[in-house]
């Protein structure tokens, strides 16, 4: 997770337009669990299995092969992003999903980092 | 091909045409001579999607690529006579059809290919159905009988960025080997169709409903040759195969490393494929020999075979 926060915080395209990525949300990989708090593009908070009153806008789940799938460098087809994998896998995502849709841009850019750090579970 | 000066061989045209009573200035690109071979855009996007198509001089030594912006996309109006912005956008098949069939009589294309990808593999299905002595050949790309599940409203969200939601949105429609340079590239074009977007997305996951009918296709007439790219999630290689095989005599090809924006998320790897397609269609048609190169001055009438 280290790595992540250090890929996240230095990633030219979401300094380049992350300035109003100020959101929270979990990412449920059924085994673990990462809730990324963000403010204006920077990873203000990453907690590691939270508890229960830990709040957050949205919330991205899938089983962890799908995330260990999602995370490889080249995924399989359907597990290559969080649309493919909610359509066609068995990814779901939840919560305010307006949130999600206003910083699609540098969420999915951020979600792709994983592909660099290699699967958190 | 560009040549020495940089200055390409793809030339930009208007041309004004009229469906069901409205009239459309229309914008198109074309490049190349012989068998005319006229192209949609996908939804929400427009003409430069097919560029690395327009400027393949293999394709083009042989093929007249045209590449047109449907109205509302790209540098073609909406309609001109009609007080458009008074009423929603809702593509129909009906419509779609239309636009095509006029357009092609208006450049006088006789007997063209119609190849398009996504909404326009869909129209491609409708037009081989509908019109099947008006065009030679379809070529849908990343069709299906039916596509439901993306006529949405947050493509349109007033809280939304809607640029960029209808980019990213569509971003792993695209395999991950395709070059990034032209992911960004498609990535930039979704950012400026998303007005139309929503509207394309009625004829794509509603109106759009062959469900029963592929099997009253006639290939004997129009040969269907199907190209589905593995990554595409709206329309998966299964739902393109499902549909071939409800036409008698289509032909269905899944395309490896690629997804739902083939010609111009990596067009090198989709040239291949269309090649394969385009053979198949001059075997079918009896047209090798017709295809060689043929002289045509810029004066010359457009007509094509």
């Amino acid at each position: 997770m280290t790595e992540f926060r250090r890929l996240s915080d230095s990633d030219p395209e979401i300094q380049a337009h992350g300035k109003y990525f100020s959101c929270s949300f979990l990412w449920d990989m059924e085994e673990k669990k990462f809730l990324v708090r963000m403010h204006r593009g920077r990873i203000e908070e990453l907690i590691v299995d939270p508890g229960p009153l830990e709040d957050y806008d949205f919330a991205v789940r899938a089983g962890a092969d799908t995330w260990r799938e999602f995370g490889r460098q080249t995924p399989a087809p359907m597990f290559h992003g969080i649309w493919a994998a909610s359509f066609q896998r068995d990814m779901r995502l939840e919560g305010n999903l307006l949130v999600l849709m206003q910083n699609l841009r540098c969420v999915t850019r951020q979600i792709e980092l994983l592909r660099a750090t290699g699967p958190l579970v | 091909m560009t040549t020495p000066t940089g200055i390409s061989p793809v030339t930009g045209h208007y041309v004004t045409i009229e469906v069901e009573g409205s009239q459309y200035r229309v914008f198109y690109l074309e490049n190349g001579t012989g068998q005319p071979l006229v192209c949609q855009h996908t939804a929400g996007c427009h003409n430069h999607q097919w560029m690395g198509l327009l400027e393949d001089s293999e394709i083009t030594d042989n093929y007249r690529v045209i590449a047109y912006d449907l109205a509302r996309h790209g540098k073609s109006d909406p309609p001109l006579n009609s007080e458009w912005w008074k009423e929603e956008y809702l593509l129909t098949a009906d419509h779609y059809v239309a636009f095509i069939t006029a357009f092609c009589d208006a450049l006088g294309l006789e007997e063209p290919i119609f190849m398009g990808s996504s909404f326009g593999g869909n129209v491609a299905l409708q037009l081989a159905l509908r019109h099947p002595d008006r065009f030679k050949a379809v070529i849908p790309v990343e069709a299906a009988d039916h596509s439901p599940g993306f006529f949405l409203d947050w493509w349109q969200h007033p809280q939304a960025n809607a640029a960029q939601v209808c980019a990213s949105g569509v971003w792993d429609l695209m395999a991950p080997q395709s070059p990034e340079s032209d992911r960004r590239r498609t990535w930039f074009y979704y950012t400026q169709g998303s007005e139309a977007f929503r509207g394309d997305l009625y004829f794509y996951s509603v109106d759009h409903d062959l469900r029963g009918r592929c099997g009253e296709i006639d290939t004997s007439r129009c040969p269907v040759v199907m190209l589905t790219g593995e990554y595409d999630y709206l329309t998966t290689p299964d739902d393109g195969r499902r549909t071939a095989e409800q036409i008698p005599g289509a032909e269905f090809i899944e395309m490896s490393e690629i997804g739902h924006f083939p010609m111009s998320e990596n067009y090198p790897r989709f040239a291949g494929y269309l090649k394969q397609a385009l053979d198949l269609i001059a075997r079918r048609t009896g047209a090798e020999e017709a295809a060689a190169p043929r002289p045509r001055t810029p004066s010359a009438p457009v007509g094509g075979r």
